[in-house]
């Protein structure tokens, strides 16, 4: 059972910082600090995802009556900032931050009852089934079908690049319910399936890093009850956008391109490399560049601090995040000369730098979570207000 | 759209920033840029004057000495505005720099006299110390019996030199740097000027035995590097501000334009080449706003180190910004952005003088470089 919390939203900022480092420093297994994978399975950090549910932190911004911390945005930061400072390792983390907020949100008392424990307990563990073949950012396209029998909807369809499906058990699934003209987005519903029900096939596609971390997911004439349902009928677009409110702030802190920057300086030490002018000249354009994302990363934090609500403008952070990151690595090979040809960690004095391993990594984030194009389409709709 | 967010619960930033908007509707900043270039002169006296009416000139200044003794905030969203406005007096160059240097020097009656004169508009105060590689100059200064010295060399890169009524002087004598003013009508100075890429004039002051008496010595030894090096500094951040405005102001004068263009039997900015690149611009804009604030609040809540580290970055990201931003709106103007009419090409014109002023960024990113890698 989890401890009882305070209310964590009253203690002084610094306090917070200093009690919640403290215990996740002494806690976090040192051999999960600092991992080389960007997603873990479950399975290899699951005495961490424990240890954090019988702390009662695991889910920092769900309310304490559900088993969270019922942190603010504020304290949420701080969470997220010493949690990567510490180099504590992603968790499976979809319940926590998907399906837990929109059943928070949309879900029935039933279904909170239901599901919320089981996400803390580690028993669900869940991914997200947005993508589909044919269907990528243009998203409201998508085509795997649910239809109405009686108690249940019959699915049938694929999604595809859902990340660790092959060590989840439950999918939080965007279905048509109806066949819409015009306005695709109409006719969407959101389905809470279970991916141990007969039907359901699962394939793991190795990604450029020749890891299995994304998969395919194949639904045949399976089963779901209709009580799975979240919120009304063919409303499921609404939902599935609002569910991320000031979360959107992370995929802009500068942690990777932090991380990568650190790297390239090791590897730029070990050989010399602050000799060379035109490293220098690169380097110091990446340094401030990451500076400078920070000072951009305050003004978005700042609007939170005093209580405010993000807006679409906050996406600039992402697309300056990601693009960042991979030039950092991008100058990481450029800098291992000849040795760019391996695939292996670079030698870097009496340590290695992951080189390659960062450089493959960083071509995703300006994929997911909305290209890096689409990002700026919505920029240029919602912000700039220019005409379609 | 892109603007400096401070906090403001007074709401005297915000009254700040109207009053100078509604001050640049009065004047607007374009037709006394092209005013001041036709007449081939280095400073427009009126807009001066109105400034100095409006209390501008004094910002910096502590109030026994005229001034109203604000802080990095006020002149970060006054200069933000004037560079959105395109009121393109010198007052960073002027009175930003002299101001720093007046502050950091020790009482005497002739550092009262010009700080009033350049809070109330009455002196035009230009700080004169630039050699031609815009480093230190070498101008020497002889020690005279009475305590003062003859000054004699060159200096360069000198705002409103013709118009300049006292020059802030630093020179190189046998008691190390001294910090001299200097009456710009005094016997053995001579001022010759070269047209700026904005519409303005720098010029090339030399002298020659040119004598200041012991009262016109306002410090002498190393407290004049100290204050010549946060002149620099504080000055910096002002023109990082007032780049800042000018990327912001670009942008959104892109975006209006190209929302009215129709070409194709449609807007140009409903093209997606056209959308990313504003998109583009305007995050350029946004990362120089914040830029320019986290450097006032570095200055306010960190050590001198950290707020160095903090302006260096500020005017090399609002640099780069400014002029990349202008860059792009003068070619989204197509044909009539290459022309003297339009306004985007003096917004394009002000951002490089700006940005080469005290450092362009390349330069200001290899000090920020050199800072933090000296101390780790
Ligand atoms: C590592 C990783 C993990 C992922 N995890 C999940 C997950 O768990 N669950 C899930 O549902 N999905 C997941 N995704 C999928 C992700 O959401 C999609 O990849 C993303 O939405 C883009 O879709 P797509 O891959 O089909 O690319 P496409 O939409 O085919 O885009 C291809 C290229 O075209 C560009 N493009 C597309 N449309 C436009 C346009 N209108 N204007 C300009 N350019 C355009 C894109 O920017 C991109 O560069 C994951 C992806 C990755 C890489």
């Amino acid at each position: 059972m989890a401890e009882p919390q305070q209310d964590w939203n009253t203690l002084p900022d610094e306090d917070f910082r200093r009690i919640f480092r403290d215990w996740v420093d002494a806690n976090c297994p040192a051999e999960l600090r600092f991992m080389r994978k960007q997603r873990p399975l479950f399975d290899e950090v699951a005495e961490w995802y424990h240890a954090l549910a019988n702390k009662g932190w695991l889910a920092p911004t769900w309310p304490q009556a559900y088993g969270g911390m019922g942190l603010n945005p504020a304290k949420h930061m701080i969470y997220v900032e010493e949690w990567a400072r510490l180099g504590c390792p992603r968790i499976p983390d979809h319940g926590i931050g998907l399906t837990g907020p929109l059943l928070l949100q949309y879900g029935t008392d039933e279904q909170r009852a239901y599901y919320l424990p089981r996400i803390l307990s580690g028993e669900h563990v869940w991914c997200q089934g947005y993508s589909e073949p044919n269907s990528g950012s243009d998203l409201a396209s998508l085509k795997t079908s649910a239809v109405r029998d009686g108690d249940e909807f019959v699915v049938n369809g694929q999604k595809i690049w859902t990340t660790l499906a092959h060590c989840a058990n439950w999918i939080l699934l965007l279905v048509r319910t109806r066949k819409v003209e015009g306005k695709r987005q109409e006719g969407i519903s959101v389905l809470l399936v279970d991916l141990r029900t007969p039907g359901v096939r699962i394939r793991p596609i190795p990604n450029l890093r020749e890891e299995a971390d994304f998969c395919e997911v194949f639904f045949d004439d399976v089963p779901v009850p209709a009580g799975n349902l979240v919120g009304e009928v063919d409303q499921g677009w609404t939902l599935a956008k609002s569910v991320l409110g000031h979360e959107r702030i992370f995929l802009g802190a500068p942690t990777r391109p932090e991380y990568a920057l650190a790297r390239l300086e090791t590897l730029a030490e070990a050989t010399g490399k602050f000799e060379d002018k035109a490293f220098l000249s690169r380097y110091a354009r990446h340094r401030l560049d990451v500076y400078d994302l920070g000072s951009a990363f305050e003004r978005f934090a700042k609007v939170l601090r005093a209580g405010g609500d993000l807006e679409a403008d906050v996406s600039v952070l992402k697309i300056f995040n990601t693009e960042l990151y991979q030039r950092i690595t991008e100058e990481m090979l450029e800098i291992a000369g000849e040795a760019a040809r391996f695939e292996d960690d670079l030698d870097a004095g009496d340590t290695k730098v992951d080189a390659m391993n960062l450089f493959l990594d960083s071509r995703a984030p300006a994929i997911f979570g909305g290209s890096n194009e689409i990002q700026r389409n919505i920029l240029a709709k919602a912000v700039l207000r220019l005409p379609g | 759209m892109p603007q400096t967010m401070f906090d403001d619960e007074e709401g005297t930033l915000g009254m700040l920033r109207e009053s100078v908007a509604s001050f640049a509707e009065q004047n607007p900043g374009a037709k006394a840029l092209r005013a001041r270039r036709a007449a081939e002169t280095d400073l427009d006296a009126d807009l001066w004057r109105g400034m100095a009416e409006a209390g501008w000139l004094g910002l910096l200044l502590p109030e026994e000495l005229g001034g109203s003794g604000l802080g990095l905030a006020e002149q970060a969203v006054l200069s933000e505005t004037l560079g959105r406005s395109l009121l393109t007096e010198p007052l960073a160059q002027l009175v930003v720099f002299s101001s720093v240097l007046l502050k950091r020097v020790a009482e005497s009656n002739a550092r009262t006299a010009l700080a009033n004169g350049i809070a109330d508009g009455s002196r035009i105060v230009s700080p004169v110390w630039q050699g031609s590689d815009a480093e230190l100059s070498d101008v020497s200064a002889e020690p005279r019996p009475d305590g003062g010295y003859a000054l004699s060399g060159s200096y360069h890169f000198v705002s409103a030199p013709h118009s300049a009524t006292d020059f802030l002087a630093i020179a190189r004598s046998p008691d190390g740097l001294i910090l001299v003013s200097i009456d710009a009508a005094a016997d053995g100075i001579s001022v010759t000027a070269r047209p700026t890429v904005d519409g303005s004039r720098l010029g090339h002051v030399t002298l020659k035995d040119v004598v200041v008496s012991a009262s016109q010595v306002l410090a002498k030894g190393s407290a004049v590097q100290a204050a010549l090096d946060e002149a620099i500094e504080v000055t910096r951040f002002a023109l990082a501000a007032e780049l800042a405005g000018i990327a912001s102001r670009a942008l959104e004068i892109a975006v209006a334009y190209t929302r009215d263009r129709v070409q194709f039997g449609k807007p140009i900015a409903s093209f997606q080449a056209v959308q990313h690149r504003l998109v583009d611009m305007w995050g350029d804009a946004e990362f120089a706003c914040a830029a320019v604030v986290n450097a006032a609040d570095a200055a306010r809540d960190e050590t001198a180190r950290a707020t160095s580290l903090a302006i260096l970055a500020a005017k090399a990201r609002a640099g780069d910004a400014a002029v990349s931003v202008t860059r792009r709106a003068v070619h989204l103007h197509g044909a009539m952005g290459f022309t003297d009419e339009c306004d985007i090409g003096l917004y394009l014109k002000r951002a490089i003088n700006l940005n080469a002023t005290l450092g362009q960024p390349e330069v200001l990113r290899l000090q920020f470089v050199a800072l933090e890698r000296a101390a780790a």
